[in-house]
């Protein structure tokens, strides 16, 4: 417990044994709460160095147990060390004698240590002691190679810190940006994308400072080079910088020569962690330009999404790769009729794809719910992204033509799709939900009401799906109770010989309905009350007694 | 534009049917969170060293922490933490059920307003008398009406409640369901409906005829419960007896 005061603290410090416990339990919560925000920015640390890195590890696979590793060090300790360390930086700066480079760059290789090796690293201290400066010169163009490869890895993990401290690298902005271009060294090109990469992560007004001081088209280029580590961490990089809101840079980015065929390239060939960075820039690509969708619905890019689908069991390569997909079907009603053409190998190969997916991953939701259990964590499941866009990717072909509907209705997905609906945690189910009633309405012509496609929905409620939508009406999601609703309304239409209102009764449907009686959302109070009121009004029953 | 009006509201009326559309969110959109998560997770494990505890932690964070879900129900508003929170806190908030005739109310004190308008012989008496009884629903209004009808029209004119609104439903049709299964509210047909009605008001009106003719008889002003009690009355209070008075001398012969 951080109130205990260690006997092994010497005299000297006793005086301030209590304010170091304090501080200890302070560091433990900012730790969690640090941790956690660590892992969900958009920035990553870099602990191994690009490309010779002296006496440091090369390779990413590297597996980060790290004997140098400093977890346990008192902050504090940290911080004088960083504090000490830039000083020397410093006075290494000034040194204009024999050996001044070996100085420089020794006194950087000990500020880089320090900023990489710790859990959190002391950017504060650096910065109060007044780094930046000093490495915005030492990356002064026709400095030698390792000096600007340390201080491009400093300015990498300063950049991976808090909004402030990101904040105050602008200054080195130009510097990092003009070591992007082709006559840059690759390894220090790669060090200075990944910093640039962990500015475009801070957000929106440094992206557009980026932007305008020309990053996006050196690095664009840095995806055409032969190295797989600097494709990758371009690639990284560049998700950050056209991630928008404004889709300027998306368009831009796609306009550049040669981007869309190494896109293609790497998509289809390249080893899945390289492909999962490059498949992050699609789905910007595809999310935020319409530039960009069209050129890319033209390629060939669909077909290369769908065969890693198929073939990929990586979820970090599949959430991008769905999405991507589903970006594109849900772009444009054009978009999704001319690529989804029924008969080509395409639409062929899309759905057991994607049936894979949502199978696959029941599989590895399930061994997720025992670990769970085991570890007496109760009933709590995880939501599993892959499985929620892929149903969405399929509820969003189900809304197509009446053939696309065919399509998936006699597809392999409807005995998974009906057991997700009542297995899946809740938001899969939702999106199973759309799945299953778009298979049942064509689409609408005009104005009228849409028609309802009998077949289907006989079948599908005579597997029981029907008590799957009726526990979403019962949800206090606006939205879920929305689509139950809708559902039930089918049911009460469109089953034949008026033996829909008997069904839902039996399913407990009026109960749920009538929660909406007191409910504050006026939309659902009143399709509540009509379908009551029409369905289960005056004469319902008569025959029965 | 008058007709512009118009066709919106006919808009408002209409059941929006199930219609099939492709859906589209921007790529900040909450449906990504949970993906835009994974992918930090699963890139940064190593380099964090993040315990499977963690990762487990880190992908419900969304649900627990930022959820802004709130108890849809009138007057509620309670926070819940997650969508599988709101069948408990449905179930022991917002079921108070009528133990005369087993109608589920979700508040309490809706659950009295029922009780009262429905069960309680003296609320009638009272209404009959004229008394604005009927109580707005929405807790804080205070309004009181002295008809059903008209409180049903004020809760449609002052707050907007939908036209087709029923406070007082009528009974359920299959009535074998209704003995099995205790929690379900009555719907119904207009005969079963109006017979409980039926018999409910005739009891109004054999109780408010016994108190005028208690009121003409000879006997002292007041009733002592030994001397009436073998007839089945009730006690009734001495204001709404002397209220009755001048209806009961119309019923004199």
């Amino acid at each position: 417990m951080a109130d205990e005061i260690t006997p092994r603290r010497d005299p000297i410090k006793s005086s301030v044994g209590n304010v170091a416990a304090q501080r200890r339990r302070q560091h433990a919560i900012t730790v969690a709460k640090e941790r956690r925000e660590a892992v969900v920015r958009t920035k990553r640390l870099c602990r191994v160095g690009v490309g010779g890195g002296g006496d440091d590890q090369l390779t990413y696979d590297d597996d980060g147990d790290g004997g140098d590793m400093m977890i346990d060090a008192e902050q504090s300790i940290l911080e004088a060390q960083t504090c000490s360390a830039v000083q020397d930086l410093q006075l290494a700066m000034l040194f204009q004698g024999k050996g001044a480079m070996q100085k420089r760059v020794a006194a950087l290789r000990e500020v880089r240590r320090l900023l990489s090796r710790s859990e959190f690293p002391p950017i504060e201290a650096a910065i109060k002691a007044g780094a930046i400066p000093l490495l915005v010169q030492c990356l002064s163009f026709g400095s030698p190679e390792e000096q600007l490869l340390e201080a491009a890895w400093c300015m990498t993990n300063i950049a991976a810190g808090k909004p402030e401290e990101t904040k105050e690298l602008l200054p080195a902005l130009p510097l990092l940006i003009a070591h992007l271009g082709e006559k840059s060294s690759l390894p220090v090109a790669e060090q200075c994308s990944w910093a640039v990469g962990n500015v475009a992560g801070e957000g929106e007004e440094l992206r557009n400072i980026l932007l305008s001081q020309g990053a996006l088209p050196s690095l664009a280029r840095m995806m055409l080079r032969n190295k797989g580590s600097t494709v990758r961490t371009a690639a990284w990089a560049l998700s950050n910088l056209i991630k928008g809101p404004d889709p300027k840079a998306a368009t831009e980015l796609i306009r550049v020569d040669g981007v869309l065929e190494a896109i293609l390239q790497h998509l289809k060939k390249a080893d899945e962690e390289l492909a999962t960075e490059v498949a992050w820039v699609v789905v910007y690509l595809s999310a935020l330009s319409h530039v960009a969708t069209s050129m890319l619905v033209k390629s060939d890019l669909l077909q290369i999404l769908v065969e890693r689908l198929g073939m990929s069991n990586s979820l970090q390569l599949l959430i991008p790769v769905l999405r991507s997909i589903g970006n594109l079907v849900a772009g444009d009603a054009h978009v999704a009729s001319t690529v989804l053409v029924i008969g080509q190998s395409i639409t062929d190969s899309i759905l057991p794809a994607l049936i894979k997916c949502l199978e696959s991953e029941h599989r590895v939701m399930k061994k997720v719910c025992l670990l769970l259990l085991q570890h007496e964590f109760g009933l709590v499941l995880t939501r599993n992204a892959s499985m929620q866009e892929a149903a969405w990717v399929l509820s969003n072909i189900a809304a197509g033509s009446v053939e696309h509907k065919k399509l998936v209705y006699s597809s392999e997905a409807v005995p998974l799709l009906l057991r997700l609906l009542v297995t899946a945690p809740f938001d899969i189910r939702k999106e199973v939900a759309y799945v299953v009633g778009n298979l049942c309405v064509a689409p609408s012509e005009g104005s009228g009401r849409p028609k309802l496609i009998a077949d289907h929905l006989v079948f599908l409620v005579s597997k029981g799906c029907l008590p799957g939508f009726i526990d979403l009406v019962r949800s206090a999601d606006i939205e879920a109770a929305k689509l139950g609703l809708q559902f039930i309304e089918l049911v009460l239409r469109g089953m034949p010989n008026g033996s829909g209102p008997k069904l839902v009764e039996k399913a407990d449907g009026i109960d749920a309905m009538e929660r909406f009686q007191f409910h504050e959302n006026e939309e659902l109070r009143c399709m509540a009350t009509k379908l009551v009121d029409k369905y289960f009004g005056v004469d319902y029953g008569v025959d029965d007694e | 534009m008058a007709t512009e009006v118009e066709v919106s509201r006919e808009d408002q009326l209409k059941f929006p049917y199930w219609s099939p559309i492709r859906r589209r969110f921007d790529p900040e959109s909450s449906f990504f969170a949970a993906g835009n998560v994974e992918r930090e997770l699963l890139a940064k494990q190593v380099a964090l060293d993040l315990t499977e505890e963690e990762k487990l932690q880190f992908r419900n964070m969304e649900d627990e922490e930022s959820s802004k879900l709130y108890c849809p129900l009138v007057g509620c508003g309670a926070h819940l933490r997650s969508l599988d929170e709101f069948e408990d806190h449905y179930t022991s908030r917002h079921s108070a059920a009528c133990s005369v005739c087993s109608r589920v109310y979700p508040t309490s004190r809706l659950l009295s307003i029922h009780v009262s308008e429905v069960h309680d012989s003296f609320f009638q008496a009272k209404v009959a008398r004229g008394f604005a009884m009927y109580e707005c629903l929405v807790e804080g209004c205070g309004l009181k009406l002295k008809s059903y009808k008209g409180r049903q029209q004020h809760l449609v004119d002052k707050h907007k409640f939908p036209t087709s609104f029923e406070f007082f439903k009528k009974a359920h049709p299959s009535k074998k369901q209704r003995k099995k299964d205790q929690h379900k509210q009555a719907f119904g047909t207009k005969e079963a409906a109006s017979r409980a009605m039926q018999m409910e008001e005739d009891t109004m009106d054999n109780l408010v005829s016994a108190v005028s003719k208690l009121s003409t008889s000879d006997s002292p002003s007041s009733i002592s419960f030994g001397r009436r009690h073998n007839r089945g009355l009730t006690f009734v209070p001495r204001a709404v007896r002397q209220a009755k008075e001048p209806e009961s001398s119309a019923r004199r012969s």
